[in-house]
């Protein structure tokens, strides 16, 4: 706690305390990294080496599971056999495209609304933020219907555009709290100095490029990481990698490394990528209420 | 808009020109300044994004309320039933159930999630490791629900998980798998969302705990206050408002999203895991009464615009107001 430098003493207490929170520490980062861990090697593993377990109960054979000799073969066999390669091309362009359509629209959208009031404008914010907050079962029907009159169903275009009906309310949400921040002052001033309206808003652009950079990440985040609407919108010519790797799933035969190692694939991009914006995380995931 | 301090005896023509007792005005600033009037100006600017919306929001909403008034079988047949769809959902048990469930999955997810949350935050603030451990913890979040469902599908597996070799070796679980159980099912799938969602609170309630007064924290200390009483009566009131707000995101989440529930247990076993969203999933996808499916899906849509409208006044609040002050 933030007072710890003020009473620097040890009690007992605190000591038990200490001990306490080293084995909670210990306990919950292998929570979080032992699904990963076993993730990422199964993707190396040999069929048979991955279903092999120790007998119930003994733990002293815990070591089985790093017993394996590495294989590649199950990334080979993905972006050889399985055509991952398009999958992961898909993924880049429709996460991407609706991912840059969205903060482009979303900026200019936010920058109006911060900077201009008018009647109903927090009832315009509302619809706005609840086409984000609507569950994706619930706006996936009538979209899968008017999808299919339009002939949009396993197009990348389709894709994008569904991949914008979370990103774009998003984008204007959360870029509306950045605007908010810069003062007026600074577009004034530039029109003093002779610029057009929209040549004051290119001179605070610069003021909000890190959090517009982060968000652009942030949009590609979640289209990259969704299932519903790329398995039904995207089936056919236009499936990303989580729908691609949900198919691996047969009935008959389960392909466990390779979907493990289309998981690796899927995965590592995302957490390098949330590395990158990583001050930014906690405003993007709230959707702009806390700040870090 | 922009006021460049007019007196009194200067008149405005109209944009652009300026005459000052009768002489017209040579402006240092060019014309082009206020050629725009700002409203349309600020309309141009929004159009673009506000027309993309509604074509995908607006347009999609009055199908849904036209499309839950009809009967919409497998073939392009499509026959007017007025509110009959409403009235069968009265009485489907299935509905009412989707929506119990719903709530229970929700509730667990919170409780665990905020209490191992809050107290991992707790451990965490102004820890040595502070940085590098949190972004360890936060590495599930970045992950795809549904690659999360798969790789807990695997380590549940009963013959070959070795979650579920763990579970058997401590006398927890029997030969069924966890997800393989009505009794369990429940509880397998609401470790895969605290497994990804925990550390989310965890940041959140960091975010508030550096905001919380230090100068309180160490006046309370030297009043001779253990460290429990001052988290009691300094911390907790004062990310209050944090926790609201993860509380209802988390909520809402959990309204969202199914791919993890789709790839565990897809309602199973004995349907003690079909929560509403997934029935939906069912009834739209699978059986293709996409009538009725907008029926359901629109009791569901009225429920989240009521969450909505909350979370939108918990933001606003003068409580969270707090929130966005300091750093």
């Amino acid at each position: 706690m933030a007072s710890r430098d003020v009473v620097a003493y040890k009690t007992p207490l605190s000591r038990i305390w200490n001990i306490f929170t080293v084995v909670f520490i210990a306990f919950y980062l292998l929570w979080t990294l032992l699904p990963l861990m076993i993730m990422f090697f199964s993707s190396f593993k040999d069929l048979l080496a991955a279903f092999q377990l120790p007998p119930v109960g003994a733990f002293s054979k815990i070591g089985l599971f790093f017993d394996f000799t590495p294989t590649t073969k199950h990334y080979y066999n993905l972006f050889v056999n399985l055509g991952f390669s398009t999958y992961f091309a898909n993924s880049i362009i429709s996460a991407g495209g609706s991912a840059i359509i969205s903060v482009v629209l979303g900026s200019m959208c936010a920058y109006a609304l911060s900077r201009y009031e008018f009647r109903g404008k927090p009832d315009l914010f509302f619809w706005i933020i609840s086409t984000r907050m609507a569950p994706v079962v619930a706006v996936l029907v009538p979209l899968y219907a008017i999808f299919r009159g339009a002939d949009l169903i396993g197009t990348k275009a389709g894709l994008i555009l569904a991949f914008t009906t979370f990103n774009l309310p998003f984008a204007i949400w959360i870029l509306k709290g950045f605007f908010d921040n810069v003062p007026y002052a600074i577009e004034e001033a530039s029109m003093v100095d002779g610029s057009t309206r929209f040549q004051a808003f290119r001179a605070i652009l610069p003021l909000v490029a890190p959090g517009i950079g982060a968000f652009v990440i942030l949009c590609i985040l979640f289209a990259w990481n969704d299932f519903l609407f790329s398995s039904i919108i995207g089936s056919g010519g236009a499936k990303t990698l989580p729908p691609a790797t949900v198919q691996l799933v047969q009935p008959q035969n389960i392909q466990w490394g390779s979907i493990m190692a289309a998981g690796v694939v899927t995965t590592l991009p995302m957490m390098f990528l949330g590395l990158l914006i990583r001050r930014y995380l906690v405003t993007g995931l709230t959707m702009g209420a806390v700040r870090e | 808009m922009v006021s460049t301090g007019s007196g009194n005896a200067v008149s405005t023509a109209h944009d652009g020109e300026r005459y000052v007792e009768g002489a017209r005005v040579i402006e240092h600033m060019p014309a082009s300044l206020n050629a725009v009037p700002p409203s349309r100006y600020y309309l141009w600017l929004m159009a673009p994004a506000l027309i993309v919306l509604a074509a995908i929001s607006i347009y999609p909403f009055f199908w849904l309320i036209w499309m839950s008034l009809q009967n919409v079988g497998a073939g392009p047949e499509v026959e007017f039933v007025g509110l009959k769809n409403f009235i069968k959902l009265w009485s489907d048990d299935k509905f009412w159930m989707g929506w119990i469930l719903l709530f229970k999955y929700s509730f667990f997810c919170m409780f665990f999630e905020i209490t191992i949350g809050v107290f991992l935050a707790v451990v965490l603030n102004g820890h040595r490791f502070e940085n590098i451990l949190i972004t360890i913890f936060l590495m599930p979040m970045m992950m795809a629900p549904a690659i999360a469902g798969l790789v807990w599908y695997y380590l549940f597996n009963s013959t070959f998980g070795w979650y579920h070799w763990l579970f058997q070796s401590l006398g927890i679980l029997g030969e069924t798998s966890i997800i393989g159980s009505t009794e369990t099912a429940m509880a397998g799938i609401v470790m895969v969302d605290i497994w990804q969602w925990t550390p989310l609170i965890t940041l959140i309630t960091l975010a508030g705990m550096k905001r919380v007064p230090r100068d309180q924290l160490e006046a309370n200390m030297v009043d001779g206050a253990s460290a429990i009483r001052n988290f009691i009566a300094i911390t907790l009131p004062n990310i209050y408002p944090f926790l609201l707000i993860a509380i209802m995101l988390r909520f809402m989440d959990n309204f969202r999203f199914i791919d993890v529930i789709m790839r565990l247990t897809g309602g199973g076993p004995a349907e003690v895991t079909k929560v509403l969203p997934v029935y939906l999933f069912d009834v739209s996808f699978v059986y293709f009464k996409l009538g009725r499916g907008s029926a359901i899906a629109l009791t569901l849509l009225i429920v989240t615009i009521i969450f909505g409208k909350l979370l939108v006044k918990v933001f606003e609040s003068p409580a969270s107001k707090r929130i966005d002050q300091g750093n």
